[in-house]
Order: C-alpha cells, then sequence, then structure tokens
C-alpha cells in the first residue's frame, strides 16, 4: 500500500486509462472502475478502515471491478456449458424440466388415470347388471357366414394379447407402488416389476408391429360412410334397443379403429419407441415428455379398450365366437350388420357363406 | 443429528477434477459411471467459475418420488440412498433429477439400463456397514467409519464442502464475508427449498 501512495499521479492516469480501455474491450455490466480506482489510491489507509468500500486496485491494474463476478446460477445453470466428463447433457448444471413431470406423472396422471381405469369397468359392470348382454331377436339359424379369416383373427389377437400383457405390465409400473408393494412387500414385487419391464420392453415392438399389420388389414373396411353417422348418431341403437344397419363395421367399431388403434396406437408406440433406446442419447426433457404422452395415451387406450372388450365378449351374445372361430350366424349378421349381411348374400363381399354346420376344420 | 449437505464454492474451484478422480477410486465405480461431475459456466470468458456436481441429498427428493418400487430411502442424517437389489433400472429417477445425478451402467443391447447408481455421500447402501457386499454395490461406507465424503476431503482449495449443513454453511457465510464475493451458494435453491440463498441474505451488506 506504501508504494501505490507515492506513485505519481502520471502513472495512475494511465492505470485509469488502461482500466476504461478494458471496460471498453469487454463491456462489463458494471460500473467504470476508473472512477472507484481515483478515490482508493488517493487515500489508501481509509481504505482499510472501511471494509465496506469497493476493493482497492493497485495502481496500473489492468483489472476492471466487477469483470469477473460470479455469474446469477439460475441464469446459467439450465444453459448447456463446458464439462470434461462426455455423455449427454453432462454440461448442464440443471435440468429444471424434472420438476414439471414429477408432479404431472405423480399428479393428475397418476390420480385420474387411476380413477379412469377404476370407474370404466365399474360402470361396464352395472351397465351389464342392468341391461345384460345384448342378445338376438331370432333364433339361430345354424349357416355360417365368415366374418373373419385366419390372417384377420391371427392380426387381431397378436394385437390384442400383447396389448393386455402390455397394459398389465404398464399398470404395475405405474400403480403397483400403491397397490401391490404394500401387500407384496418390496423383494417380491420389486421382481415382478422387474420380469414386468423387461416383457413390456419386448412385447412393446411386437404390438407395435402387430398395430401396423392391423392398420393394413383392416383399413379397407373401416372408411366411415353415411351409414356410420347415422348409427353413431344413434348411439349403435344402444337406448332404443333397435339396431341402425351397418356394413361389415358399424360407427362404434370404426371409430375404435381410427381412435383406439390408429392415433392412440401412435401415440404409445411412437413415445414408447423413445422410453425404449437409451442408447439413442434422447434428452431427458424429451424423454420425459414422452414418458407422459406414453402414460396418458395407454391409460385413455385401456380405459376405451374395455369398452371394446365388454362388447365384444360378454355384452354381445356370439361376437366373441366370431372373433375366436372366424364364423357367425346368419341371424347374428343379418341382425348386427345388416349391410354386410345382404352384401355377403348378394355375393358382393368378401365374406363366403360356410353352409349349414360347422366348418370343418382347416376350411378357414 | 447432523443435515448432511454439499457445498461447492465456486470462487474457490479450479476445476482440477480431484474430487472426480477421488471418488471413482473410493468406490471403485464402474466404467462410463461417474458420481461426481465438474461444469464449467462461461468457460474462457470473463466470470467463468466451475462447481462440482453430484446428488445433493434434496429435502424433497424427485427420484424418490418418481421410483415406481420404492427403491429409494433417507437416512436419519438426510442422505439419500437406494437399494440396488430392488431396482429395476427404469431410469425415471433420471429424468426426475435436476442434477443428472443418477447414472445407469449400460446392461445389454440397446442400452439397456443396469442398476441406477448415484452418489451415496459416502454413506453406502442398505446392506450391512462396511461389508464386501456393500463395497461392491455401492463404494466404501466413510460415514460408518467417522470420515466425510472422499471428495470434499480431497479438495485440495476447499471449494468442496461436505458434513453437517449448518456447519459448512456458516463457513462459507464466513468466506463470503470475507471476500465480500460469490454470496450465491449454488445448487442450495433447488435442493433444499427452504434454505435458499441463507448464505446471500446474512452477508449482503
Amino acid at each position: 500500500m506504501k508504494k501505490i501512495a507515492g506513485v505519481s499521479l502520471r502513472a495512475l492516469l494511465a492505470g485509469a486509462f488502461l482500466c476504461s480501455t478494458l471496460v471498453a474491450a469487454q463491456a462489463p455490466a458494471t460500473p467504470p472502475p476508473a472512477a472507484k480506482a481515483a478515490p482508493a489510491a488517493t487515500a489508501p489507509a481509509a481504505e482499510a478502515a472501511k471494509p465496506a468500500a469497493p476493493p482497492a486496485l493497485p495502481a496500473g491494474s489492468t483489472a476492471a471491478v466487477g469483470w469477473n463476478n460470479p455469474p446469477k446460477w439460475s441464469e446459467v445453470e439450465t444453459k448447456p456449458q463446458y464439462a470434461s466428463v462426455p455423455g449427454r447433457e453432462m454440461n448442464i448444471l440443471v435440468e429444471d424440466k424434472g420438476h414439471w413431470w414429477r408432479a404431472v406423472r405423480n399428479g393428475p396422471v397418476t390420480f385420474y388415470g387411476g380413477i379412469a381405469l377404476l370407474v370404466v369397468p365399474v360402470l361396464l359392470l352395472l351397465f351389464f347388471a342392468i341391461k345384460g348382454p345384448f342378445k338376438l331377436h331370432d333364433k339361430p339359424t345354424g349357416r355360417l357366414i365368415e366374418r373373419f379369416n385366419s390372417v384377420e383373427r391371427m392380426a387381431h389377437w397378436t394385437m390384442a394379447i400383447s396389448f393386455v400383457v402390455l397394459a398389465v405390465t404398464g399398470i404395475i409400473i405405474l400403480f403397483g407402488k400403491y397397490v401391490l408393494l404394500p401387500v407384496l412387500g418390496a423383494s417380491v414385487f420389486s421382481w415382478i416389476t422387474i420380469v414386468g419391464k423387461n416383457i413390456h420392453n419386448f412385447v412393446g415392438p411386437l404390438f407395435l408391429f402387430s398395430i401396423v399389420v392391423f392398420f393394413f388389414i383392416y383399413v379397407k373396411d373401416n372408411f366411415f360412410n353415411g351409414n356410420d353417422f347415422a348409427w353413431l348418431s344413434k348411439f349403435g341403437g344402444l337406448l332404443s334397443g333397435n339396431h341402425v344397419p351397418s356394413g361389415r363395421f358399424n360407427g362404434g367399431e370404426k371409430l375404435w379403429f381410427w381412435l383406439g388403434v390408429v392415433i392412440f396406437g401412435t401415440i404409445v408406440s411412437v413415445s414408447g419407441l423413445l422410453l425404449l433406446f437409451p442408447n439413442w442419447n434422447t434428452a431427458r426433457e424429451l424423454m420425459a415428455e414422452a414418458n407422459l404422452f406414453h402414460a396418458i395415451g395407454a391409460i385413455a387406450f385401456a380405459a376405451i379398450s374395455l369398452g371394446h372388450i365388454y362388447i365384444g365378449t360378454i355384452g354381445t351374445e356370439g361376437a366373441y365366437k366370431g372373433m375366436r372361430e372366424g364364423y357367425v350366424d346368419e341371424t347374428w349378421a343379418k341382425e348386427h350388420h345388416a349391410l354386410w349381411y345382404e352384401e355377403v348374400k348378394s355375393g358382393k363381399s368378401g365374406g363366403k357363406v360356410a353352409g349349414a354346420t360347422q366348418p370343418a376344420a382347416g376350411d378357414d | 443429528m447432523a443435515r448432511m449437505k454439499f457445498i461447492c464454492d465456486a470462487e474457490r474451484c479450479i476445476e482440477c477434477n480431484g474430487c472426480v478422480t477421488a471418488c471413482k477410486n473410493e468406490h471403485e465405480v464402474p466404467w462410463g459411471v461417474n458420481r461426481r461431475r465438474l461444469v464449467t459456466v462461461n468457460d474462457g470468458k470473463p466470470g467463468e467459475r466451475s462447481i462440482s456436481v453430484a446428488c445433493m441429498h434434496c429435502n424433497d427428493a424427485p427420484c424418490m418420488a418418481v421410483c415406481p418400487v420404492d427403491c429409494f430411502y433417507k437416512t436419519e442424517e438426510g442422505v439419500v440412498l437406494h437399494d440396488k437389489d430392488l431396482c429395476i433400472g427404469c431410469g425415471y429417477c433420471f429424468y426426475a433429477c435436476p442434477f443428472g445425478a443418477p447414472q445407469f451402467p449400460q446392461a445389454g443391447a440397446f442400452g439397456l439400463r443396469g442398476k441406477m447408481d448415484k452418489c451415496t455421500f459416502c454413506a453406502g447402501g442398505p446392506e450391512e456397514n462396511s461389508t464386501e457386499a456393500e463395497f461392491k454395490k455401492y463404494g466404501r461406507n466413510r460415514l460408518a467409519e467417522g470420515k466425510l465424503p472422499a471428495c470434499a476431503e480431497m479438495c485440495s482449495t476447499k471449494a468442496l464442502l461436505a458434513g453437517d449443513g449448518n456447519v459448512i454453511a456458516s463457513i462459507y457465510k464466513q468466506r463470503a464475508k470475507t471476500r465480500k464475493k460469490g454470496p450465491e451458494v449454488w445448487g442450495w435453491a433447488m435442493a433444499y427449498k427452504e434454505d435458499a440463498n441463507i448464505a446471500a441474505q446474512e452477508v449482503k451488506s
């Protein structure tokens, strides 16, 4: 400090000039240092007594006060910086989207998703208890019509079985912690979830493949026409009890095809692929978003599928047999899909009349 | 009971990676896994600072909240630990963590995730303290030996502080007061919420 006091005014001015040029070159957000450097150097003794004053610079110093202050962390921590450790996003100090993902996943997705998956089956069972299954009005004729050939059935059941496996294993991953874990204990539940996760990962691509195959096999009969809007506007005659005539697939089935298989199928497939391959080095934010799309899409898909499963099994007499064995009775065809029945009878449609008996083995 | 926390004093950190090396060596961490890493902000520009990041052992830990099998637990000292036997390798803790602490060794084709690995604050895991089984899965349990984390013990400039949150906070406050610079402790607002910027508030003149 003594040396500074002895420094000539000229040297001081030169130092101040250097400081100001440095400021101009680096343009920091701090006040110009020249003004601060001068009083500090002229009264060095007072400097020590007043610790609150800005730090003094030695005369001739090229430093600018505040030019090397630490950054405001909230402004820099979420941006990519430099890191010597290799790896995706290693150079980001804070990825704050994770909090948002956690809040949405653990909050509304788990809560409302859980309610949806509980309420829908209860409503369907209530409906079944009150209304019972849709029964045929006339007696079965005993004459069978082929409704689904073996390729169509295989595509349907590959998709259906893989869907159920994925739904069960997925539900374990999202809800098992609250339902199974307290009952089974940590070790058993963890083991089930590890097996379930691996099944989910391997069945997932099979499901994706089956969606693509299913789409190309079934799309030709699933384009909407005027009859379908009539069917949908009357809710398929659900309330009136009168069937609305429909083609091979009615409005509800077509809606399920486009909304379920096509839209939800695409959502869960694309988001699932993003989650399935950590080696694609996907950013955490995208993976978290994909997880939300996957969970919301899959819960909606599963909830709607319960309706489809209900109608296709206990809800409609003869419907399950149609997809299981491929053949339906003429009466069933006439009552549920009148337009398709007429097409088949007139030979316009691909479906063939099988005759009065059960089809022989290998007939399909 | 002490509440264990980390502080990285950015005014002191010289980006030597001593903490990273100490950690890898102490715990014999598998290849490709780094429980601690260094991030340098404003690299090569005025205001350049380095921060050593690992698991911050948050108060309300997001990893614990999203784990599908609840494999995480918190010790009495506030250290967030996990049970690798229960971990299913789903990666959810990795999505949720703001600090990028959870790491996954690759366990198969297509980048299949193995058991998650992260900083244990040198406190091991659920196995019996200081056993071979504990060391193999989680590394050394220094806390059980009465020692503090290896990274902070090794730090040549004492930039990285580990220990009772109140003690290290008071050390940091004293430093910030003396040097009149860098009062903001990085990461505390995110990890501990209620402790946000305690050091900053008390040293402001």
